[in-house]
């Protein structure tokens, strides 16, 4: 019974922790959906395949979104024209390399600043060794969805709508009901011709906090109920797994690392709130599989995988795991290994 | 026919009042627990106003919800299409809510302590204190400060006599014998997921049974060395323990 009040406090605490982090994330993404001009920020992106990539990294500083969100954002990055370096290098450092992600992380950890300094540089590291990886493709499209393929180099200005709801089934992101009761996918790519559907004036900014109010509810109940469902498996593993089977695991330098990364891999929780996931483990888990964890799970788990898949073929998809899970595991045996 | 059009008509009202009643929930039990004073067996002080300021954020977006409600302006419907509905999301936010707000949170006991490892003499990966801050007079250290003071400067003898005056709840480690038990508190760096247990062996004339598992016990005394485990340690020989009500923030930083 007592280990029962202890799991519920346990819980509880993780969310409500977990709360004010999520709301911001959703918020800030949601505000730069809406009013920022995608366009003119791909324009500035050096087209120099290792630059590209490094600036599409760090992409995510001004686009904080996690890993729900990252996925739309890079494909309509890629059918704007941005360059494969760009995209993945966004797609894979963005969950991780924002303000918020960070500011979260140093919350959960402030006694372990390494925990917050290697999350940031190995996901950059990473993202970027990816991103340039990618660019030795000079022409993505066999990589890519035929509907995202036939979208890049076409003009913008016609809504995507028939390419979009040939496989509408299962696919996340934003979706409004056109007069005729047909999904179309709301995102910057089209938003101003699913606005100008629902409207016939161009609508204003003060005309768009509606749809913000909509995209930040609906967020909130996605991620809030994985942050449900998340926190309470982390609860769940603390209560009910006695604890020398939990240290056996979390203390051997590789199977604490290969436990946390398969953990990762599979509860697909919001990157802005994973720290506090992680903190659970933090007396029990060793730093690399901690960092594991944090590194890993952003980049590639189930949740993110299928969104992948939307844009991706399932070979360049296997690819982006491949590299990304050995990457992970270089970098976090090397700290569990030779550093700590 | 006719209730096949009346839930196609009413299940985006249904979808989104589900949604708006989850996050209204979360916005009061926030406001509740930092109300009722429990928001400090959760999290750390620290962040009072930012998860207050998140739950003002998500009544206000209820009163905007409503106000959409009211406007009838549900003709926009933003749908997230993933692997569970929106509804289940709604009733999976909504249910840990209610369970927030129906069952009172208690802070961790004995049986966490053991199971967080206040045995274990090795923890490779515990956080280290960054500020240490050495109290002069002994009698006027807290369990935690004691504690810090021994990482510092680990020989026991440096302290054997030194009067102790220090509270924190009982634990009965299974490796000691019937006259011993640990005076414990729990130290959370940021909410109660990290808690970690603190605690000093403590004798006593009489078997420990007399003082209950979980009890809060204030205890005044003096030092001793002794061997326990074999392994020398310092343990803290008890004059005076008063039981003392449980703290409302049971916890040290």
């Amino acid at each position: 019974m007592s280990q029962l009040g202890s799991g519920l406090t346990l819980f509880l605490s993780l969310m409500v922790e977990a709360m004010p982090f999520l709301i911001f994330g959703v918020l800030v993404s949601g505000i730069l959906l809406l009013f920022v001009n995608e366009k003119q920020m791909i324009a500035m992106f050096p087209k120099n395949p290792l630059l590209g990539a490094l600036s599409g990294s760090l992409f995510g500083f001004l686009f904080p979104v996690c890993e729900c969100g990252n996925v739309p954002v890079a494909r309509r990055l890629l059918i704007q024209g941005a360059s494969a370096p760009v995209a993945i290098g966004f797609l894979l450092a963005a969950p991780t390399i924002n303000p918020v992600v960070i500011w979260a992380t140093w919350t959960a950890f402030p006694d372990q600043p390494a925990i917050v300094i290697l999350r940031v540089v190995f996901s950059f590291a990473i993202a970027t060794i990816v991103g340039w990886v990618f660019s030795w493709q000079p022409d993505l499209k066999p990589f890519l969805q035929p509907n995202i393929a036939a979208l890049m180099p076409a003009s913008i200005a016609a809504p995507s709508g028939e390419t979009i709801e040939a496989s509408n089934f299962l696919k996340p992101g934003n979706y409004i009901l056109d007069p005729s009761s047909n999904p179309i996918a709301l995102d910057a790519a089209n938003l101003d011709a699913v606005i100008a559907i629902a409207s016939p004036k161009r609508k204003s900014i003060l005309d768009r906090l509606p749809l913000l109010l909509d995209n930040t509810v609906q967020e909130l109940r996605e991620m809030g109920g994985i942050l449900v469902l998340g926190s309470l498996l982390a609860t769940i593993i603390q209560i009910a797994v006695p604890r020398n089977i939990i240290l056996a695991i979390g203390q051997g330098p590789v199977t604490s690392v290969f436990a946390m990364v398969s953990l990762g891999g599979i509860i697909s929780i919001c990157s802005t709130v994973d720290a506090f996931f992680a903190l659970s483990f933090a007396s029990t888990f060793t730093s690399g599989a901690l960092l594991a964890f944090l590194v890993f799970g952003p980049m590639f788990d189930l949740k993110s995988m299928g969104l992948l898949l939307m844009v991706f073929k399932p070979r360049a998809v296997f690819y982006i795991f491949a590299i990304v899970f050995q990457l992970t595991l270089v970098f976090t045996l090397i700290i569990n290994l030779w550093i700590s | 026919m006719a209730i096949q059009r009346l839930r196609t008509q009413f299940a985006p009202y249904l979808a989104e009042g589900l949604v708006t009643l989850a996050l209204c929930m979360w916005g009061i039990l926030i406001l509740h627990y930092w109300h009722s004073g429990k928001m400090g067996l959760l999290i750390h002080p620290n962040y009072y106003g930012l998860t207050l300021a998140a739950g003002c954020f998500l009544l206000m977006l209820t009163c905007l919800q409503v106000l959409k409600f009211w406007r009838r302006r549900i003709q926009v419907r933003p749908q997230h299409l993933s692997l569970l509905s929106p509804a289940a999301m709604s009733g999976i936010m909504l249910s840990a809510a209610l369970v927030g707000l129906l069952i009172t949170p208690r802070p961790f006991t004995s049986q966490t302590a053991i199971q967080r490892g206040l045995q274990d003499k090795t923890m490779v990966t515990r956080a280290n204190p960054q500020v240490f801050r050495a109290t002069s007079k002994p009698e006027s250290r807290t369990l935690l400060e004691w504690i810090r003071t021994l990482d510092v400067y680990p020989e026991p003898d440096a302290y054997a006599g030194q009067r102790v005056n220090v509270d924190g709840f009982v634990v009965y480690p299974e490796d000691l014998p019937d006259n011993y038990f640990t005076l414990t508190r729990f130290v959370i760096s940021c909410c109660a997921a990290d808690a970690y247990p603190i605690g000093l062996p403590v004798r006593l004339e009489q078997n420990r049974k007399t003082y209950a598992v979980d009890t809060w016990l204030a205890i005044q005394g003096e030092m001793i060395t002794e061997t326990l485990n074999g392994q020398r340690q310092l343990v803290i020989q008890a004059k005076t323990l008063k039981a003392i009500p449980e703290p409302d923030n049971p916890y040290y930083y």
